[in-house]
């Protein structure tokens, strides 16, 4: 499958620069509507403390240390790296169909990373001490602590992602310079600084390197990596333990940022008209890959349910047991479920297939993704080795709190691509134009 | 020198040299500074020279040249320091023995890593050796694991004296100044399979574990154990509050402080935080950040006297002789002394059968096989895994505990305000 966007203009590009609507403003009054609700509910944490959440501790305490917030951390890189990996594999993989939604795959990357540090600033106890402890420690602690590692590999990643971004814009802006609004011209200098057009080629190969790191250790040392270490590792709680937790990591990573972007995909076609720009065959293709990663999702999970059942250590049986009759969890399985039924059933029948029928499948597949990761936080800590607290398995349910920072954290998602799509193009030039060849 | 005169001495070989290679550290460095270690042993190097030699690369490396520990500050060396020979022996030796630990393996106890200390600091490989006194390791053989050297608190807790009164718990609160539900000291009422209704009771501490998870993950070296006595503490100074030690935790012992502590700041005297290290790890930690057990680190410190020292709050609470505090590295201790003569007073029939133990004593760690090396053993029946926990002689509302501390939480999130709103 090939889809050839070659013949729209440069004006399509720039569409959503060009253009200000009242279904604009009213989508930016949502997100800082939900950023709005967050921030009041964290004031709230900001002066009584964690206390205001509904975490404990678990042992005589009879709760769960950890819950929404770190269920949510796991959740927003998750949809970070996968989208990230997506981006990087249409660059190295040469998938031209997908060339359309690689810069906003690159975009919800930096937006859900940013959500995932925001949940960790909010999850410790003294955000004050971010920096003032980590940096010192930093040199000792990242050989012993799976959360340096997390911090080290994370900050790393960021750094490429914003690089392989700023790179890439750097040809486009000034391509698309003349269509671009004066009032941001000092912006534009910034990002195109020193820059000539026989960089072109260097840039190009610079990129495909760092997409090749980025494919490399994304799987390997970020979701399939620190991500799951930061629970595999640990002697005390019987559902997190074992090897199968990176692949599993990996395949909610990848079944979520599809999802991410088929939903933001849409939501520009729909809003700038870009029929033409991002067509439905790119859709058809990315429910092809939401189908493929749900089923991997769901066999890994099958991997675990089996294991923990059949004749498994005591508490490792418990945990799972409680864990299957969680209503919960199957809430979360089935809207998988869901998504690969959709997906295989319209890959066979492609009559059935219907964008907005593909975006309501990808927020259920992220509902179920969030809730399945929460779960695993929240019921792994409810069943510990040692049982004999009567305050174990502890309770947890979110606090409105927890609850809202989810919300604040999509609003920043959404306000972030509202600003950012006013500011640059959110489709690479290269999606519509060959690239241009410059005699170095 | 010659290289016949290299070959003296013996050289870094390659497997010691992959193991320095492991490390981020200069491996070259290591293998020079080894060798020329050997040649001023055989004192064909002066110690000042060495110094000299080394001191510019070992600050670039390491920022700092910790090594006036061994070797003196070329300023002060006494020409005639006939020691400074044995000194400098004693630090160098067993080089290669030392390097081979570095590796580890998975059964790796924190003896071993101390002993990454010890090798680091014999190779002036200060950086490495600061490493494993921040995790865990203690950097000294001085606390080691059961090597006898130095000082290493624990506990030996006679279960079968034990009755369940929660006299230890209320001392424990008291002393440390804890917040309603953060119960360092807990003690657990329990039936078991098979025993009918009778109650057995357990003494929860932090059980100070000397290959302990908590110190392991923590991201910013908060939590540690202290090289001098093993035992492990948080520097509420440095904690973020990530709670990962808690979650780390096999025996759940951690109590975060979740909002304001039911004693403030000011009712809580210096002497009870602040360590012989000038470290704030005593009495209850400020909001934020996390807290449990440390054995007493101000009585350990001298800080309540010299007589208590030795001591803690729980054991001195204890009418029952079931909690036995002191250095377990130390025969005559008290928690040695109490599980000898409890053994002798229960010998075993070794003349009918000569290859029984020599008592009839069952005695058992918490969840051993977790591989942490707990400093706390139990005289008397492990809970199996159906014991479940109930109601004991005394509640813990009787003695102004509380047990689940997540409803003085919820209540105290509701009101808005402190842990007790």
């Amino acid at each position: 499958m090939s889809v050839d966007v070659t013949g729209v203009d440069r004006d399509t590009l720039v569409r959503p620069i060009k253009t200000f609507s009242n279904r604009y403003v009213a989508a930016l009054a949502v997100a800082l509507g939900l950023i709005g609700v967050w921030l009041f509910f964290y004031s709230q944490q900001l002066r009584n403390g964690l206390i205001v959440t509904n975490l404990a501790d678990w042992g005589s305490g009879g709760g769960v240390p950890w819950g929404l917030y770190i269920g949510a951390f796991i959740w927003w890189v998750g949809i970070a790296h996968g989208g990230i990996i997506l981006s990087a594999a249409v660059r190295l993989l040469g998938m031209d169909t997908y060339q359309p939604v690689a810069r906003l795959a690159e975009l919800l990357t930096i937006a859900a990373l940013t959500c995932a540090g925001i949940f960790i600033l909010i999850h410790v106890g003294r955000p004050d001490r971010l920096v003032t402890s980590v940096l010192p420690a930093w040199p000792t602690r990242v050989q012993w602590s799976p959360l340096m590692w997390d911090v080290t590999v994370i900050t790393a990643y960021f750094v490429l992602t914003a690089t392989y971004l700023a790179l890439t814009i750097r040809y486009d802006v000034n391509r698309l310079r003349d269509r671009l609004p004066n009032r941001l011209e000092p912006l534009y200098a910034a990002l195109t600084v020193g820059y000539t057009e026989t960089e072109d080629e260097v840039v190009e190969r610079m990129v495909w390197w760092i997409a090749f790191a980025i494919i490399i250790m994304a799987p390997l040392l970020l979701h399939g990596g620190v991500i799951p270490w930061l629970f595999s590792l640990l002697p005390s709680m019987a559902g997190w333990h074992g090897g199968v937790q990176g692949p599993s990591f990996l395949s909610i990573a990848l079944t979520s940022a599809v999802s991410g972007i088929i939903i933001i995909a849409a939501a520009f076609r729909h809003a700038y008209g870009w029929e033409e720009l991002i067509p439905r065959a790119v859709f058809q293709g990315l429910a092809k890959w939401l189908g493929f990663f749900s089923l991997i999702f769901l066999w890994l999970q099958l991997q675990q349910v089996i294991t923990g059942i059949f004749a498994a250590p005591t508490t490792l049986q418990h945990a799972t047991e409680v864990k299957i009759s969680t209503p919960l969890y199957w809430v979360a399985i089935g809207l998988v479920v869901l998504a690969m039924l959709y997906a295989f059933a319209t890959a066979l029948r492609p009559d059935l297939f219907d964008i907005r029928a593909l975006v309501g499948i990808s927020v259920g597949v992220l509902i179920g993704t969030l809730t399945e990761k929460v779960l695993f936080v929240v019921e792994g800590l409810q069943h510990a080795h040692f049982a004999l607290y009567d305050g174990v398995p502890g309770q947890y349910v979110p606090s409105p709190v927890e609850i809202s920072a989810v919300l604040g954290t999509v609003g920043i998602v959404v306000l972030f691509f509202l600003v950012v799509s006013k500011v640059i193009p959110v489709v690479e030039l290269h999606a519509i134009e060959e690239h241009e060849e410059v005699d170095a | 020198m010659s290289t016949d005169d290299e070959s003296m001495y013996t050289t870094v070989d390659e497997e010691d040299r992959q193991l320095l290679e492991e490390t981020e550290f200069d491996a070259e460095l290591g293998a020079e500074m080894a060798r020329d270690a050997q040649r001023v042993a055989a004192d064909e190097l002066s110690e000042v020279e060495f110094y000299r030699r080394y001191h510019d690369r070992i600050l670039e490396e390491f920022d700092v040249d910790d090594r006036e520990i061994a070797i003196p500050d070329p300023d002060e060396v006494d020409a005639d320091d006939v020691n400074a020979v044995d000194r400098v022996e004693e630090a160098f030796g067993g080089i290669g023995e030392a390097l081979r630990d570095v590796g580890g393996d998975d059964a790796e106890s924190r003896r071993s890593v101390m002993k990454k200390g010890a090798a680091a600091a014999a190779l002036g490989l200060s950086g490495l050796g600061t490493a494993g006194a921040t995790t865990g390791g203690n950097g000294t053989a001085g606390a080691g694991g059961d090597d006898g050297e130095g000082t290493r608190w624990g506990m030996t807790i006679n279960l079968n004296n034990c009755d369940g009164c929660l006299a230890c718990m209320v001392a424990c609160n008291q002393e440390h100044n804890l917040s309603r539900g953060a119960n360092w000291m807990y003690v657990f009422s329990f039936e078991d399979e098979g025993q009918g209704d009778e109650t057995n009771f357990l003494p929860r501490t932090c059980q100070h574990c000397t290959d302990s998870p908590c110190t392991k993950v923590c991201p910013v070296g908060a939590r540690h154990t202290r090289e001098e006595d093993g035992l492990v503490l948080t520097d509420y100074d440095i904690c973020i509050g990530c709670r990962y030690c808690e979650v780390s935790c096999p025996y759940g012992v951690n109590y975060f402080q979740w909002g304001e502590p039911d004693v403030p700041e000011s009712e809580v005297d210096d002497d009870h935080q602040i360590d012989d290290r000038g470290r704030w790890v005593g009495s209850r930690p400020p909001e934020g950040v996390m807290g449990k057990c440390t054995f007493c680190v101000d009585r350990q410190d001298g800080q309540m006297g010299e007589d208590l020292i030795g001591t803690t709050a729980c054991e001195e609470a204890c009418a029952m002789n079931a909690i036995h505090f002191g250095d377990l590295n130390d025969p005559e201790s008290d928690p040695n002394q109490h599980l000898a003569e409890y053994r002798d007073g229960q010998e075993n029939d070794t003349s009918t059968y000569p290859n029984r133990k020599g008592h009839t004593v069952s005695t058992f760690k918490l969840m051993e096989e977790r591989g942490t090396e707990p400093n706390v053993q139990f005289i008397g029946n492990e809970p199996s895994p159906h014991a479940e926990q109930v109601e004991g002689p005394v509640a813990y509302e009787d003695v102004g505990l509380v047990d689940d501390r997540k409803e003085v939480l919820d209540r105290g999130a509701a009101a808005n305000g402190g842990e007790e709103a």
